[in-house]
């Protein structure tokens, strides 16, 4: 039986009377490459954020390997990297300096911190700006950098909130490769993005969350079996979303802005 | 398809523009005062905006005291003026007004907030209206609010002594306004592309702290040397004639002695200038206004060595240390480095050492004619450091934004967190101490074995019994600060009041220790009992880290929503 790597029991986040995160039983199992979609306020980050400590869930459980999150904290954050909303660098150290604060937080010596760092700045195309501070980074410059930071100490699990958004083509080309790489060696991804191409070509397994409830789960093939089509129709992810999400949702109507149309 | 043209709005067809006339000047001022209004209002639904804003009114009272102040310095200066028949002193206070209003926005930009105006480029606005909004923003400004009400003072003055008098002046008061406005926004414009680069920002920034440092050896210096400084004055006055303000204040001088011809000259030239400003800043705006970008210049991409050799040395320095707090001690020393206000701050205590040095301590012809003796100098000096220095703790995730994230998706305990900050302080005042501890010996003399003793006990006693409850206050009550900016930069409420309770309170028992040596005759009674306090503080302390961590836990969505914003 397959490792599970992420699970999650009767998930929940309140915020005041609102209710962001139900109820939600995840199951991820290790190496996948797991996408996490849902519409703008469905609770994506609020998901994410619970499962790598950033947020106290209201109520239920969330247990990453196997090692409940809740009970052993520092060993559960010890096995997963996370480039999360907003990216959580300091912006006022350097590139190599905070990859080497990061590296010295996860407990690797020096000159394995060093070499790595070294690795990873190439790898990201950052090298060439190892003086210039974090702050005067560009947006995807800063993206990079909070993506080697979550590897840096090899994670068995990484949790990627919008790890594309702001990217160059060449670099996200490059960091799809990386990534694929990642789950052939047994990481399991856990991403969240809006972009339904990337989530579809990258992602094996996919969850959507609508109004704080996983409305599904499963891999692809699952996902498209769930949802009627017509004879010799593939279904994409972006027909799957919109007809899971699409059900009782208010869409805006684009009719009642004659004067743009 | 719906048919869109059935709903066409009144003034505009659908599928095309809607050609609705542009507001006029007034109306687009006002809508630009209501977007500043607005902006005012909404940060304030925020209750530690609310607390702030309490802060700005309680700060806006002391600035009016001041400004009103001035202004009624200045009514009875020019009415003084007027009434002995020295008129021409009138061109030094309008060269004040210039000097205050060209370098008090300039000091300020460093850390004031930035609203650009230029942000306004993409409404349609036509370019007086825009030309008009650059010159109001300039007369918002703090600067040119009490430089206004500085000039009403003046016309005040002259009305009261000589009111034939008055109509040049308030003539003259509108111009030198219309001049400075100017001349403030173009010098500003040509400053902009210069502080948008933050490392300039701070360097003026510093310039900035060290000249209200220097401003304290003034006095002394005055009392000194008063006498060649007012000759050199005089010497100078002379060729002053050029400037507007000479301008302004001669024809006011002119007109109320009649000499309205020789007068016309003096306004012209006043005029002259007006017209050369605005000129110059028109320029600047046509371009401005036509999408050429002025303040952002980006800088050449100097190639940089990929590793310098510095970065190669895998020896650890702090190895001593476990590597998370070493980690952490080391990000907060760059961050030390690389944070003006708090770099050039740790400048102030030695030199305060020295200027209190020169003025109350040590016997000389200044108001402390027997001077304090080392015994009760040294102690104040002490407390004085601890005060400054530990008052950033109180906030101490303040410049961390949203690295703050970054410490609580990490496999450590706060408590090592907590650590390497802290160490950091005691670092800082143990360097401070010793520079102090030389400074003082130098200028005034150590005190006796049992006051130097007890003074270092009630260090340790006070800053880690403080350390202990800066890190709750920390934890409990962050503020977000930005580096190089000071405006706006102030611990929560909350934490103030903290600190200053909790530095009353120390300061109250360590005094009353220190003297009990005396009162009781045992000169060593106060070390042994502020070891006693020390041992126990340290205690504290260490026994508080894994509550701290707790909380910091329980706290940990404050902490990230308010330093992520």
């Amino acid at each position: 039986m397959p490792e599970i790597a992420i699970a999650t029991e009767k998930l929940t986040r309140q915020f005041g009377e609102l209710t962001a995160v139900d109820g939600v039983d995840l199951q991820v199992e290790s190496g996948q490459f797991f996408g996490f979609l849902g519409p703008n306020g469905a609770g994506k980050s609020t998901t994410i954020k619970m499962l790598t400590g950033l947020l106290v869930p209201t109520a239920g459980r969330v247990s990453l390997l196997g090692i409940d999150f809740a009970k052993h904290p520092v060993e559960v954050k010890r096995q997963i990297g996370v480039v999360p909303e907003g990216m959580g660098l300091f912006e006022r150290l350097t590139a190599p300096e905070y990859l080497e604060f990061v590296g010295r937080m996860y407990g690797l010596d020096k000159p394995t911190t060093r070499k790595r760092s070294e690795e990873l700045l190439e790898f990201m195309r950052l090298a060439d700006r190892s003086k210039t501070l974090i702050a005067d980074y560009s947006h995807g410059m800063q993206k990079k950098l909070a993506l080697a930071a979550a590897v840096i100490h090899g994670p068995r699990i990484l949790f990627l909130d919008e790890p594309f958004e702001g990217v160059d083509a060449l670099a996200a080309g490059a960091l799809k490769e990386l990534l694929g790489r990642m789950t052939d060696r047994g990481v399991t991804i856990f991403l969240t993005s809006h972009v339904l191409e990337i989530v579809e070509r990258l992602c094996s397994h996919v969850a959507i969350i609508k109004r704080g409830q996983l409305v599904a789960q499963g891999s692809m093939e699952q996902l498209r079996a769930g949802v009627p089509s017509t004879e010799g129709q593939t279904l994409t992810l972006e027909d799957i979303f919109l007809s899971v999400v699409g059900e009782g949702a208010e869409r805006p109507q684009v009719e009642e802005l004659t004067w743009l149309t | 398809m719906a048919d869109v043209r059935a709903d066409a709005p009144a003034n505009g067809t659908a599928g095309e523009p809607a050609r609705s006339e542009l507001p006029d000047l007034a109306e687009q001022l006002r809508l630009v005062a209501w977007l500043r209004w607005r902006s005012l209002r909404n940060g304030l639904r925020n209750k530690n905006r609310r607390l702030d804003l309490l802060g700005m009114i309680v700060s806006g009272l002391f600035s009016s005291v001041l400004v009103i102040g001035i202004a009624v310095a200045l009514f009875f200066g020019t009415k003084y003026i007027f009434d002995v028949h020295h008129e021409h002193y009138l061109g030094l206070l309008f060269l004040a007004l210039l000097v205050w209003w060209q370098l008090f926005p300039i000091l300020m930009a460093g850390f004031a907030p930035q609203f650009s105006f230029k942000s306004l480029l993409r409404f349609p606005l036509n370019f007086s209206t825009f030309y008009l909004v650059g010159l109001a923003y300039g007369l918002a400004d703090a600067a040119a609010v009490a430089a206004l009400i500085w000039m009403g003072a003046i016309v005040a003055g002259t009305l009261a002594s000589q009111a034939s008098a008055a109509p040049a002046t308030l003539l003259v008061c509108i111009l030198f306004a219309t001049l400075n406005v100017t001349m403030e926004r173009l010098l500003g414009a040509w400053l902009e592309k210069l502080l948008s680069k933050r490392r300039s920002r701070e360097a003026l920034f510093g310039i900035f702290i060290l000249f209200m440092v220097s401003l304290q050896f003034l006095n002394p210096l005055l009392q000194k040397h008063g006498r060649e400084v007012k000759a050199a004055i005089h010497a100078v006055l002379p060729y002053l004639w050029l400037l507007p303000s000479s301008f302004a204040g001669d024809f006011v001088a002119r007109a109320s002695a009649g000499q309205w011809s020789a007068g016309l000259l003096e306004l012209l030239g006043l005029l002259v200038y007006v017209l050369l400003f605005n000129w110059l800043l028109w320029r600047r705006y046509t371009k401005l206004y036509a999408g050429e970008e002025l303040s952002e210049g980006i800088a050449p991409a100097a190639k940089e060595n990929r590793f310098a050799s510095e970065d190669v040395d895998d020896t650890d320095s702090l190895g001593f240390l476990p590597p998370q707090v070493g980690a952490v001690f080391r990000k907060e020393l760059r961050y030390l480095k690389r944070n003006s206000f708090l770099f050039f701050s740790l400048v102030i205590p030695p030199l305060m050492v020295f200027f209190f040095s020169m003025q109350i301590a040590g016997a000389h012809s200044g108001p402390f004619r027997k001077g304090i003796s080392p015994d009760m100098f040294f102690p104040g000096m002490m407390a004085y450091l601890v005060l400054i220095l530990i008052a950033p703790s109180y906030n101490s995730f303040a410049h961390e934004s949203r690295g703050i994230q970054t410490y609580f998706m990490s496999p450590v305990r706060f408590r090592e967190i907590l650590l390497g900050k802290n160490l950091m302080t005691v670092v800082i005042v143990f360097v401070e101490l010793v520079l102090c501890v030389i400074l003082v010996g130098v200028r005034v003399g150590f005190p006796s074995a049992p006051v130097l003793l007890a003074t270092l006990m009630a260090m340790i006693f006070s800053v880690v019994g403080q350390l202990t409850i800066a890190n709750w206050s920390s934890i409990s009550f962050p503020k977000k600060m930005d580096f190089g900016k000071m405006q706006g930069q102030r611990n929560s409420g909350m934490s103030v009041f903290l600190m200053f309770g909790v530095q009353l309170g120390l300061g109250g028992i360590s005094a009353l220790i220190l003297f009990s040596g005396r009162w009781t005759g045992s000169p060593w009674l106060p070390a042994q009992l502020f070891t006693v306090l020390g041992a126990a503080a340290i205690g504290g302390y260490f026994a508080s880290l894994d509550s701290l961590t707790q909380l910091a836990e329980a706290k940990k969505e404050v902490l990230i929503e308010t330093l992520c914003r």
